[in-house]
């Protein structure tokens, strides 16, 4: 009697033993824990030190940088910042990554004024990129020590999106995917989120197309980008032009250009630093992060400092990097 | 006649004492040979029945007009029933100590009062809100008054299987009808309870430009929180042959309010040679009701099944999908999107087969848990045999959980028995990545936002694949109404 019972029915799914499948086979799954990650919408735009000087950031914003005009006149040669207004001061800056609590940044000095054009340097993992991430506000990292004062305002107690609607825009070095979202929306999104910070009336989608349409031409990019995913099977080159182009749409008083350079081709390359240097006025600054000669003779940083191992170790002028280029890292240090 | 309440805890008798065989009345009326010869022989195994299954049988059959007069009944539907009572009787109601059922719980089907539908809706108002030839079916029965085929090659058959004029149609479907499948207890409750069966038809050549919409709508139903549970048991079979083309596209909708039913719907698919079925499947029902859902394929060489799923309704749902690749370079293209966003579980146990050279397979399965009570349970077997050398056969899982306590169960796997194959395999749970919502906060974008963009877009991954673009942004709105909340609560 035994032999004809049947626990199961006879056409139970069960994994045959010889299933010499990959990791798989996991018959279940423990819980995941959703954590809602703090999520302060208040703007903490109260200033925390008196302001040294008034911008009119405001009236900035109702104008993103104009694909045309570009009449930046390098201050290179001058190196003196004259009456200009202080933009960005970072003092004594450490950080950590969040993870590890391993130091990365040890005591950063730097400061930029408005117009300029700075350049940071630096052999691989020095820090260049931390620097730049952690000045947005990257959650990998956590400052563990120093002041960053941007616009008058003390940078470190903002959220990302508040610095980003302050005016500080960082290209990523590597940009990722966002599937599922369409380019032309994450921009409308963002540009939204600009206008709404200034009390202007959202955009639709097609006022918002007619805004951005002239905008491609600036970083020579189809009008299909647009409705591809947001980086979603994008080149190398594609990305940086479309962080590029998110900056056209969006402008800055600040951009900090990480490796803006790297993965393009000699053609790409003249596009993108045309795009950059049309988007210059007299106001806004830019602190690229390259290792190469060439974007800097197309963009001509008034500054060049060198990073090494989590600090600011040499400043100097546009010498340094025709140094660098010829004896290495040795040969400045 | 067919109300018939069921009481609401009975257990399979767990050792049956030889003394007291018990013989379930027979159930059916039309005895065959072979019946009788089934009860004697396993007249030990059918002592182990399932007294809740042989009611729920019996109350099927009560419910169907045609099984008092047989004559009625096509051949290959009567095959079905005697085919599905056979293997009912041997059937226990599952139990979460089955591994298919291991973590989906059916006990609330069973403690329900579970009465069959007997007859069609007597009034039926439905919103014609689609562009496509499309056949309603209420309750488990087609109803033609409400249904519009035109826009059909004039070849293409669609409708009831007692409607079938042509011999050679009939003779073609019934060679295939219920052949070969593999089913659980709920197939072949499907195949007692079906009171006829649909049957979409392509002939040989015929590519079908417009889809056609099946609508099925569930019309009887308890109130919310009443233990009244209606059972329907839709039954459709496509049959492709070669060189057909054809998309299905499978609606379930319940009626107003949260009703509580039962919707047992079984899907043949029947792909010949080099024909293409672009199946989209979407479950809207009431979160009261159960679901139960059985798709099985069968493609021949060359042949083309795409299938794109979305379900969002339902207490519970449970969609099985079983498919087999039956010859060489045979394309097979699976993406599925669960959401659960209440106190619900959605399932998935899907089975492809590949048993020839060449084939192909793409399996995408996404699922968003927002409840803390939510439940998502994918089981998805994917095996590779001796002679499918040359596969390529890829499988991918992806869960988002938004609240504590919400729960997914994956178990994706591949078999492979062919050595010269190329399959990958994956599975990841996670919220929401944390680099790609600092990249909207980055632009300036606020967390609320940018979680919200990003959720959606979880699932637009699948529901984009949707072929028809009407039915995609229906698709899209309901899932954006069905997240709104969930989405503020979370953030
Ligand atoms: N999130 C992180 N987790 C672990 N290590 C990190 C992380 N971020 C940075 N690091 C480490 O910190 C160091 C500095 O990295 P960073 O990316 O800032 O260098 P970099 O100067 O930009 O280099 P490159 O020129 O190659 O871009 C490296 O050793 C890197 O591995
Ligand atoms: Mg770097």
């Amino acid at each position: 009697m035994a032999l004809n019972l049947l626990p199961y029915p006879p056409c139970t799914l069960s994994s045959p033993p010889q299933s010499y499948s990959s990791s798989s086979a996991t018959s279940s799954v423990p819980f995941t824990r959703y954590a809602s990650p703090s999520n302060s919408l208040l703007f903490t735009l109260t200033a925390t030190r008196p302001l040294p000087f008034r911008t009119n950031h405001a009236r900035r914003h109702l104008t993103p940088l104009s694909a045309s005009l570009s009449t930046f006149d390098s201050p290179s040669t001058s190196g003196s910042h004259g009456k200009k207004k202080l933009l960005l001061e970072v003092k004594d800056l450490t950080a950590v990554i969040a993870e590890s609590g391993k130091e990365i940044l040890k005591g950063v000095n730097l400061s930029v004024y408005e117009g300029e054009v700075h350049a940071v340097m630096g052999k691989n993992g020095s820090g260049k990129s931390t620097f730049a991430k952690v000045l947005v506000g990257h959650p990998d990292y956590e400052v563990t020590g120093g002041s960053v004062v941007f616009k008058g305002e003390n940078l470190l107690e903002m959220e990302a999106e508040e610095r980003s609607l302050a005016g500080l825009f960082m290209s990523f070095q590597s940009p990722i995917e966002i599937p599922g979202v369409s380019n032309i929306d994450f921009l409308n999104m963002a540009y939204n989120a600009r206008r709404r910070k200034l009390n202007l009336p959202e955009l639709g989608p097609i006022e918002f197309y007619a805004y951005i349409f002239p905008k491609l031409d600036l970083v020579n990019m189809k009008t299909d980008f647009l409705n591809r995913n947001v980086n979603e099977g994008f080149s190398g080159g594609e990305r940086k032009r479309n962080e590029i182009l998110q900056l056209a749409v969006l402008g800055a008083d600040l951009s900090i250009l990480d490796e803006i350079d790297s993965g393009l081709d000699v053609d790409a390359l003249r596009d993108v630093a045309k795009a950059v240097n049309s988007l210059l006025t007299t106001q806004n600054s830019v602190l690229m992060i390259t290792h190469y000669q060439r974007l800097i003779e197309f963009i001509k940083p008034a500054y060049i400092h060198i990073m090494e191992d989590g600090k600011i170790v040499k400043t100097g002028d546009i010498s340094i990097a025709k140094i660098l280029e010829k004896g290495g890292f040795k040969a400045i240090s | 006649m067919a109300a018939l309440a069921f009481t609401p805890h009975i257990h399979r008798p767990p050792t049956p004492s030889p003394s007291t065989p018990r013989i379930p009345k027979p159930i059916a009326r039309h005895k065959t040979e072979r019946r009788v010869s089934v009860q004697t022989s396993a007249s030990l195994q059918t002592s182990f029945s399932d007294p809740f299954v042989l009611q729920l049988a019996e109350a099927l059959e009560d419910s169907l007009p045609s099984s008092s007069s047989s004559s009625s009944v096509s051949l290959p539907l009567q095959n079905l029933r005697d085919n599905s009572s056979e293997t009912l009787l041997s059937t226990p109601w599952p139990s979460r100590k089955d591994e298919p059922f291991r973590y989906t719980d059916t006990s609330f089907i069973k403690s329900s009062q579970v009465q069959p539908v007997s007859h069609p809706p007597q009034s039926l108002s439905i919103s014609s809100d689609t562009q496509f030839p499309n056949f309603v079916i209420a309750d488990g029965f087609a109803v033609n008054s409400v249904s519009d085929l035109s826009g059909l090659p004039n070849e293409v058959f669609v409708g009831n299987l007692l409607d079938i004029s042509s011999e050679s149609i009939l003779k073609r479907v019934s060679e295939f009808v219920s052949k070969g499948s593999e089913g659980d207890l709920f197939w072949s409750i499907n195949g007692i309870g079906a009171p006829d069966l649909t049957v979409v038809y392509v002939p040989a050549g015929c590519i079908v430009e417009n889809p056609i919409h099946l609508r099925y709508f569930s019309i009887e139903g308890g109130e919310e929180g009443s233990s009244k549970l209606p059972i329907s048991n839709p039954r459709v079979f496509v049959f492709v042959e070669k060189g057909g083309e054809i998309g299905i596209i499978e609606e379930f909708l319940g009626g107003d309010g949260n009703k509580s039913y039962w919707a047992n719907a079984v899907l043949e698919v029947v792909v010949e040679e080099g024909g293409k079925v672009r199946h989209s499947y979407i479950q809207k029902q009431s979160f009261s009701a159960a679901h139960i859902k059985w798709t099985s394929v069968r493609q021949e060489s060359n042949s083309t099944y795409e299938l794109v799923e979305v379900s969002t309704g339902g207490r519970l749902s449970r969609h099985n999908l079983h498919i087999t690749q039956l010859g060489p370079d045979t394309v097979t293209e699976l993406s599925t999107f669960h959401l659960a966003v209440s106190d619900q579980t959605q399932d998935l146990h899907s089975k492809l087969v590949l048993d020839h050279p060449r084939g192909y397979s793409r399996q995408l399965h996404k699922c968003i848990v927002s409840h803390s009570l939510g439940q998502a349970v994918f089981d998805g077997n994917i095996k590779v045999n001796r002679y499918a050398q040359q596969t390529d056969a890829g499988q991918l899982t992806r869960s988002l959980l938004l609240e504590p306590r919400a729960t997914v169960n994956v178990k994706p796997n591949l078999q492979i028995i062919a050595d010269d194959v190329k399959c990958s395999h994956g599975a990841a749970i996670s919220d929401l990545e944390e680099t790609q919502l600092f990249y909207f906060r980055a632009r300036g974008i606020d967390a609320e936002t940018a979680r919200k963009a990003l959720v959606l877009s979880f699932g637009a991954e699948v529901i984009q694949q949707l072929p028809y673009p009407s039915v995609r942004k229906e698709i899209e709105t309901h899932f954006k109404e069905l997240l709104e909340p969930a989405i503020k609560a979370s953030s």
